[in-house]
C-alpha cells in the first residue's frame, strides 16, 4: 500500500513538481497562542462550502425550477430519491453552519485585527464572501417553492424595495418583475446556481490565494515578541490535519443534524393564500429585521424603515472597509475603540436575534 | 193627543241629536248622501267595513262631508282631493292604518306596519311604468267595498286568495312587463296540489299563496328574508304542519319537521346552510304540493340523486319493489327522517335494511350477496384504517409521506363511489369499485408506509454506522497527529 501512494506521488511528481509545493506548505507556518482555535473557522466554513457546493449538484440532478415543478420536484428529492432526503437535509444544515462558521470567522479576523495592512484585501474577499453566503441563503430559501419560501421572499424582496432611489429597481431586478412569480423562482435560481457560485469561486480563489502569500496573520503582541517565543506550527501537515479532524467532527455534526432534524417541506405556495402566521427571515436577517420592527413608522421627515435600512447599509459599509479607516491598527497601535465596537455589535446582534426569535 | 206630542217630540230630540252627534253616516256624511241617489260606488260602499265603523267619503277622498254644498263640499279650500291615484292611494290608506290611536278609536286591533311591510316587499319595490308601484293596497283589498279578511266577500278571505293573486300571476301579458321569466301557472299547480283541492272545497285551513308567501311584506323567493327563501322553507310548511291542533282532522302526521330536522337533508340546509340541500318543496313541490305516489319516489330522489336511481331502475330490485308496491328509495332510507348512509345499512345485521327482506331461509342469494358486500366495505374500512395509523405514524416520525396521503383519499372516493354502486345490488360491480379502485389504494398505501416507517428506522441504524466509522476516523487521524507531533518534537530537542 505505502509502495502504491509512492508511486502515484512520484508520477505526479514527475509532472507537476509537487515537491516543490510540499516544500512551500513545509515552510509555512501558523503561530500558536491562546486564540488560535480562531483560526480554524475559515477552514470550517471552506469545509462547509465544499460541502455546499456537492450536494448541490446532486440536487441539480432532480431539482426543477419553476412554479409548477419546483415544489414536486423537492418532493420527489425527499421521498423517493435514494438518499435524497439526506443530501437535502445536509445542504440546508451546511447552509446555516456556513454562515455561523463564516461570521466566527469574520469577528475572530476583526478582533484579532487581521485585517489590517497587508491583509486589506483578504478582508474585502472575506467580507465579500459572507455577503454573498447570505445571497446564496436568500435566493435557495424560494427554490422549495413553499408558503414560507413565497413569503419570506416577498417580505425581503419587500425590504430592498424600501431603499430610496436604487430599491424599486432592485426589487424588480430580485422579484423579475412587479410581484414575486415563477420568474422570480427562475431568477434567484439563476443566482443561486450560476452567478453567485462563479462570483464566490473567484473570491475564494483570491481569499485563498493571498492567505498562501501572505501567510497566516499573527496577533499583535507577537510584534513585540522576540523570535524564540513565537510559538508555531507548521501549516503542513500539522494544521492540515487538525483542520481534517475539525472537518471530520463537522461532518458528523451535519450527518447527526440531517437525520434528526431533516428539512422540512411545508405546504405549495399559493400566490392568493394568506401569509402563515409568525413568518420570520433566516436566522442570519432576523437581527435587522427586529430592528426594523422597533423603528417608529416615521423618525423626523424620513419613514422609520427607510432610516434602518440606510443605516444598516452604511454600518456594512464602515464594516467593510474598517481596514481602510482603522489607522491606529494599521500603524501597530491597539485600537480599543475597534474592540467595543465590535463587542457592542455582537451583543446588538445576538439580543435582536433573541428578541426577534421569541417575541 | 199627549201621546202624539211626546212621541213627535222624542223623534225630533232623536234627529237632532244624531245630526249634533253625527253618529250616523247617512245622515251626517252629505257625500253619501247624494252619491247614493246616484248608486254605483255608494252601493258598495255601504257594504265597506269603514263605512260601517263610520269613516265617511271624506276619509279617503278628502272634502266637507258635513256640508250639503256641493260646490263647497268639494272645494279645494275644504281639503278634497278627488281619486288618489298611484302611490297616494296606499298613502292614504296609510294615513289611518299606520296610526295605532287611530285604529284604536275605531275599535281596531289591526296590526299599522302594512305599508312599511309593503314598501320592503316585491311588490313595493317594483314598477311597471316608473311612476307608481305595482301594487297598491286596493288592488288586493278593493276600493269601495272592502271588508274584514275575515269576511268570505273579501278578496283576501283564504278561499279567494289563490284567484285574487292569480288576477295578476296567472297573466301572463302582465307579468311579462316586469318579470317574464316569472311562471304564470301557479295558481293552475296550485289547483291540482292538495291544499290548493281543499282550498277550492271550501276549506280555509289549508294553506293559500299568502300562508307562505305572507300577504303585505312578500319577498322575493331569493331574497333571504322571505319566507319561501331554501333555508326558510321547511319552517314555513311547519307552521301548519307541526300544529297537531291545527291538523286535527287531515289524518297526517305531524313530526316531518322533527324528523326532517335531523335527516342528513335537514342537517344540510339548516345546520350548514347548504342551499342546495332539498327543503319540503324539493320533494312534495311548492305550488302543486302534493306527496310523491309510491312510483314516482324514486323519480323524485333520482333528481338529485341520479346515478342511484338510475343503478335501481337497472337493478333486479326494481322488478320485486313494483311487484310487492314498495315505495323504492322510502323503503330503505325513510322519507322525512333519511340518515347519512353509513355500511350499518348494509349486510345481514340487525341494523342492515337488506335483512328487512332477504333471510338466511328467504331470498337467500340477497341475503350472501349483501353480506359478501359487507365484507368487501369492511376490509376496505379496516385497510384505510391501517393505512392512515401507518401514514400517521410516518409522519410523525418526520417522514415525507404527504404523496402516499394524499393517493390515499382515492380510497375514501372508491368508498363514495360504492355507497352509489350498491344500489345496483351486483356483486361483481360493487367489487370492482371497493376492491378493484379502494383497497388497491389502501394495499399500495399500506407497503409505502411500512417502507417509510422501515426508512425512518434504516436512517437512524444508518446515523449510528457513519457516526461511529467518522468517529473512528477522527480518532486515528488524532492519534495520528499526536504521533507526528511526538516525532516533530523529539526531532527539535
Amino acid at each position: 500500500m505505502k509502495k502504491l501512494f509512492k508511486d502515484a506521488y512520484d508520477y505526479l511528481d514527475e509532472r507537476f513538481h509537487l515537491e516543490d509545493l510540499v516544500h512551500f506548505m513545509g515552510k509555512k507556518y501558523v503561530p500558536v497562542h491562546s486564540h488560535s482555535i480562531w483560526y480554524y473557522f475559515g477552514g470550517v466554513s471552506l469545509f462547509f462550502f465544499i460541502v455546499q457546493v456537492v450536494t448541490g449538484i446532486l440536487l441539480l440532478f432532480y431539482y426543477k425550477a419553476g412554479p409548477d415543478l419546483a415544489f414536486e420536484s423537492i418532493q420527489y428529492i425527499m421521498s423517493k430519491v435514494q438518499f435524497g432526503w439526506l443530501i437535502r437535509s445536509i445542504h440546508g444544515w451546511a447552509a446555516n453552519l456556513f454562515i455561523l462558521a463564516a461570521v466566527i470567522h469574520m469577528f475572530s479576523v476583526y478582533f484579532e485585527k487581521a485585517y489590517r495592512k497587508p491583509r486589506e484585501l483578504t478582508w474585502i474577499t472575506g467580507m465579500l464572501m459572507l455577503f454573498l453566503g447570505m445571497g446564496f441563503g436568500f435566493s435557495g430559501y424560494l427554490l422549495p417553492w413553499n408558503e414560507l419560501a413565497f413569503f419570506a421572499t416577498k417580505v425581503g424582496s419587500d425590504i430592498a424595495g424600501a431603499v430610496p432611489i436604487v430599491g424599486e429597481p432592485i426589487k424588480i431586478l430580485m422579484r423579475g418583475g412587479p410581484d414575486v412569480t415563477g420568474a422570480t423562482l427562475s431568477r434567484l435560481f439563476g443566482f443561486h446556481v450560476a452567478l453567485f457560485p462563479g462570483i464566490f469561486t473567484v473570491m475564494l480563489g483570491i481569499h485563498l490565494l493571498l492567505i498562501q502569500r501572505q501567510g497566516i496573520s499573527e496577533p499583535m503582541h507577537f510584534a513585540h515578541l522576540p523570535q524564540k517565543e513565537k510559538k508555531t506550527m507548521p501549516f503542513f501537515p500539522n494544521f492540515i490535519l487538525r483542520d481534517l479532524l475539525l472537518w471530520l467532527m463537522m461532518l458528523n455534526l451535519l450527518a447527526i443534524l440531517a437525520v434528526f432534524f431533516p428539512a422540512e417541506l411545508g405546504h405549495k405556495a399559493d400566490a392568493f393564500g394568506s401569509a402563515p402566521a409568525g413568518i420570520k427571515p433566516e436566522w442570519y436577517f432576523l437581527f435587522m429585521f427586529q430592528s426594523l420592527k422597533y423603528l417608529p413608522a416615521h423618525i423626523l421627515f424620513i419613514e422609520g424603515e427607510v432610516l434602518g435600512i440606510l443605516l444598516f447599509g452604511a454600518a456594512f459599509a464602515l464594516w467593510l472597509i474598517v481596514p481602510f479607516w482603522d489607522r491606529k491598527t494599521a500603524r501597530g497601535e491597539q485600537n480599543k475603540l475597534i474592540t467595543y465596537i465590535g463587542i457592542f455589535v455582537i451583543m446588538f446582534i445576538i439580543v435582536l436575534t433573541i428578541l426577534g426569535w421569541v417575541v | 193627543m199627549k201621546k202624539i206630542i211626546f212621541f213627535t217630540f222624542t223623534i225630533f230630540l232623536l234627529a237632532g241629536y244624531s245630526l249634533l252627534n253625527g253618529k250616523t253616516p247617512e245622515s251626517s256624511d252629505q257625500c253619501f248622501v247624494c252619491h247614493e241617489q246616484l248608486g254605483g260606488v255608494a252601493d258598495q260602499f255601504k257594504k265597506d267595513i269603514h263605512f260601517q265603523k263610520g269613516v265617511s267619503c271624506a276619509g279617503c277622498h278628502g272634502g266637507d262631508s258635513r256640508s250639503d254644498d256641493m260646490e263647497k263640499a268639494m272645494s279645494k279650500s275644504a281639503g278634497f282631493l278627488g281619486i288618489p291615484k298611484g302611490d297616494d292611494i296606499s298613502l292614504r290608506c296609510a294615513n289611518c292604518h299606520e296610526k295605532k290611536e287611530m285604529m284604536q278609536k275605531y275599535g281596531s286591533h289591526l296590526p299599522t306596519n302594512q305599508l312599511e311591510l309593503l314598501k320592503a316587499s316585491v311588490h313595493g319595490k317594483l314598477s311597471t311604468n316608473g311612476k307608481e308601484k305595482i301594487i297598491q293596497c286596493i288592488t288586493c283589498h278593493n276600493a269601495h267595498g272592502i271588508v274584514s279578511v275575515k269576511n268570505p266577500a273579501s278578496p283576501v278571505y283564504p278561499l279567494n286568495i289563490p284567484n285574487t293573486c292569480g288576477k295578476c300571476h296567472s297573466n301572463a301579458k302582465f307579468m311579462q312587463t316586469y318579470n317574464p321569466s316569472l311562471a304564470v301557472d301557479q295558481v293552475a299547480k296550485y289547483r291540482t296540489s292538495v291544499h290548493g283541492m281543499r282550498n277550492a272545497k271550501g276549506d280555509p285551513k289549508p294553506a293559500e299563496c299568502a300562508s307562505c308567501h305572507g300577504s303585505h311584506g312578500i319577498r322575493a323567493t331569493k331574497d333571504t328574508k322571505s319566507q319561501v327563501y331554501a333555508l326558510n322553507i321547511p319552517e314555513t310548511c311547519s307552521k301548519c304542519h307541526s300544529d297537531a291542533q291545527y291538523m286535527a282532522g287531515y289524518k297526517i302526521p305531524t313530526d316531518q319537521y322533527a324528523k326532517y330536522a335531523i335527516s342528513v337533508h335537514g342537517k344540510a340546509l339548516l345546520e350548514k346552510h347548504d342551499v342546495g340541500a332539498p327543503a319540503c318543496n324539493s320533494c312534495h313541490g311548492n305550488h302543486g304540493a302534493t306527496p310523491p305516489g309510491v312510483e314516482s319516489i324514486s323519480k323524485v330522489c333520482g333528481t338529485c340523486h341520479a346515478l342511484n336511481a338510475d343503478l335501481f331502475s337497472s337493478s333486479p330490485h326494481k322488478q320485486a319493489f313494483d311487484k310487492e308496491k314498495l315505495p323504492e328509495c322510502e323503503t330503505c332510507h325513510s322519507n322525512h327522517g333519511i340518515m347519512p348512509a353509513t355500511k350499518a345499512m348494509l349486510g345481514v345485521g340487525k341494523d342492515a335494511v337488506c335483512s328487512k327482506c332477504h333471510t338466511e331461509t328467504k331470498s337467500t342469494k340477497g341475503y350472501f350477496v349483501a353480506k359478501k358486500m359487507r365484507s368487501y366495505i369492511d376490509s376496505l374500512d379496516t385497510s384505510e384504517e391501517l393505512a392512515l395509523k401507518l401514514i400517521n405514524d410516518a409522519e410523525q416520525k418526520g417522514m415525507e409521506i404527504s404523496e402516499t396521503k394524499f393517493k390515499l383519499r382515492d380510497a375514501h372516493q372508491a368508498k363514495l363511489e360504492a355507497r352509489t354502486m350498491v344500489h345496483s345490488f351486483s356483486e361483481q360491480k360493487f367489487k370492482d369499485v371497493v376492491v378493484g379502485k379502494g383497497l388497491s389504494v389502501t394495499s399500495a398505501s399500506i407497503v409505502e408506509a411500512k417502507e417509510a416507517v422501515d426508512n425512518y428506522f434504516f436512517r437512524r441504524y444508518g446515523l449510528l454506522v457513519s457516526v461511529l466509522i467518522i468517529s473512528l476516523l477522527s480518532f486515528a487521524l488524532y492519534l495520528y497527529i499526536k504521533q507526528i507531533e511526538k516525532k516533530q518534537a523529539e526531532k527539535q530537542s
